[in-house]
């Protein structure tokens, strides 16, 4: 057992909160949980420009980046830039996330078989509209029972 | 896309395998599950927490320099609170400065956090919730005055800081909502601009009966009984909490003299013990 349960939330710098917004909701399906820094409570405490999303269990922030980031070329579609978020969907629905995805019109690369021997089954590799990288893949652990991940009662974005 | 997508695991470009491996395993307590699980050439290790998450460490030659404005950019780990009191020791153990933490500004009650830098600069925020996140917790004002019915418009919300609650004047009544926010113990603040109650610690809302709008499923903020005498003046018991599950006009008090608060259908969960009246309004 390890002595940590989950990632509870984690933060993605964009350029445009609106795009990314309508790429995480439009495309991958998130939705929004909050806004942060458009009140003014929030103003005063000092908190950061963001948007909080919920895809399925995670929490993640879509953070307001106030300068230019270092965006590595657009069509180099596999990579981190730092981070990378991998989301898995179960691998009969792995053909429809790939067509969706392509329906949007996103680039993609892949997908890459892992080996055998680690829990990913097929990776596809894209980015979002400012360039983060993002993965989705099938898990050959698919059906393994880990422990449940808490939902966000349990945390928050601080 | 599909509603079954969810979060599978985070990718770190680090610059020594080794390094960091040792970092993510010792001091933040991941479980290593092995070198060369995945399809990449670069150098890599995957560790595991106790859901299915993973954290995949990929070693490069450069990692890239955060954005000058990267300082809120973090990642949180939710620990339960007797894993939040290992990772302490294991934190102070390595060198790493635990115990402060540097935002402690927006944590609710009960909230504990420690952040810690990764030695590639990443800041991770170590998080767990104790179970004073959720008590109930008397303010120990007592029962507080608060005026005449002579003083308050429909639509006012005064609140009253001393005794953590909101004086609620609707159409019916009044409603002596508790401030403290049923999600897990911050103080919510009134809206006017919005007309809800907004909680700052994760963003709970709450309409201005107290009832919960958004994802989170959080119960009504509580309610404290609401007097009126026959003078018309009003007091508010914060000695006794009354938690619903969803708004019932039946508990608005009107706006006459001589009402008084009634608790049919309400749950009593907290009694502290009586105090004086207090007139801090
Ligand atoms: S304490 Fe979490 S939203 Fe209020």
């Amino acid at each position: 057992m390890a002595y940590v349960e989950s990632l509870s939330h984690s933060g993605i710098c964009v350029h445009d909160l609106k795009e990314a917004e309508s790429f995480y909701c439009g495309v991958l399906g998130a939705a929004v949980h909050s806004r942060v820094n458009f009140k003014t409570q929030d103003a005063l405490r000092g908190r950061s420009v963001h948007t909080s999303l919920m895809l399925s269990d995670y929490l993640f922030a879509i953070m307001l980046s106030e300068d230019w980031m270092n965006i590595p070329p657009l069509d180099q579609l596999r990579g981190e830039n730092r981070i990378r978020h991998a989301f898995c969907v179960p691998k009969d629905k792995f053909a429809q996330i790939l067509q969706s995805l392509r329906n949007h019109k996103v680039a993609l690369e892949g997908p890459v078989t892992h080996p055998e021997t680690g829990p990913f089954g097929e990776s596809i590799y894209f980015r979002d509209p400012t360039g983060n990288f993002l993965e989705v893949v099938w898990r050959r652990d698919e059906s393994a029972s880990y422990n449940e991940v808490l939902p966000l009662g349990h945390g928050g974005v601080g | 896309m599909s509603k079954d997508i969810a979060f599978s695991h985070m990718v770190v470009e680090v610059s020594d395998l080794d390094k960091s491996e040792k970092f993510y395993r010792d001091v933040i307590g991941l479980d290593l599950l092995g070198h060369n699980m995945v399809a990449d050439n670069r150098p890599n290790a995957l560790l595991a927490m106790n859901t299915r998450q993973r954290l995949l460490l990929v070693e490069v030659p450069k990692v890239p320099p955060y954005p000058a404005s990267g300082g809120s950019i973090h990642h949180g780990w939710l620990l339960t609170i007797d894993q939040f009191a290992q990772a302490r020791d294991r934190l102070e153990a390595a060198g790493y400065a635990s115990g402060i933490d540097p935002r402690q500004t927006f944590r609710a009650v009960g909230e504990y956090n420690m952040d810690i830098i990764d030695p590639d600069g990443n800041r991770f925020q170590i998080q767990a919730f104790g179970e004073e996140a959720t008590d109930i917790l008397p303010s120990g004002a007592g029962v507080v005055s608060c005026g005449n019915i002579a003083d308050h418009a429909v639509g006012d919300v005064v609140r009253n800081g001393k005794g953590r609650f909101f004086l609620s004047r609707n159409e019916d009544g009044y409603l002596a909502i508790s401030a403290w926010c049923t999600h897990k113990n911050g103080v919510t603040v009134w809206q006017k601009e919005s007309w809800h109650f907004y909680c700052p610690f994760h963003g709970a809302k709450y309409d201005c009966t107290g009832t919960y709008f958004g994802r989170m499923g959080c119960a009504p903020m509580r309610l404290h009984p609401v007097d009126i005498d026959e003078a018309g003046n009003i007091s508010v018991d914060t000695n006794r909490f009354f938690a619903r599950s969803k708004h019932d006009p039946a508990h608005v008090v009107p706006a006459k003299p001589g009402a008084k608060f009634s608790t049919a259908g309400l749950e009593l969960v907290k009694a502290a013990v009586p105090a004086t009246t207090s007139s801090e309004g």
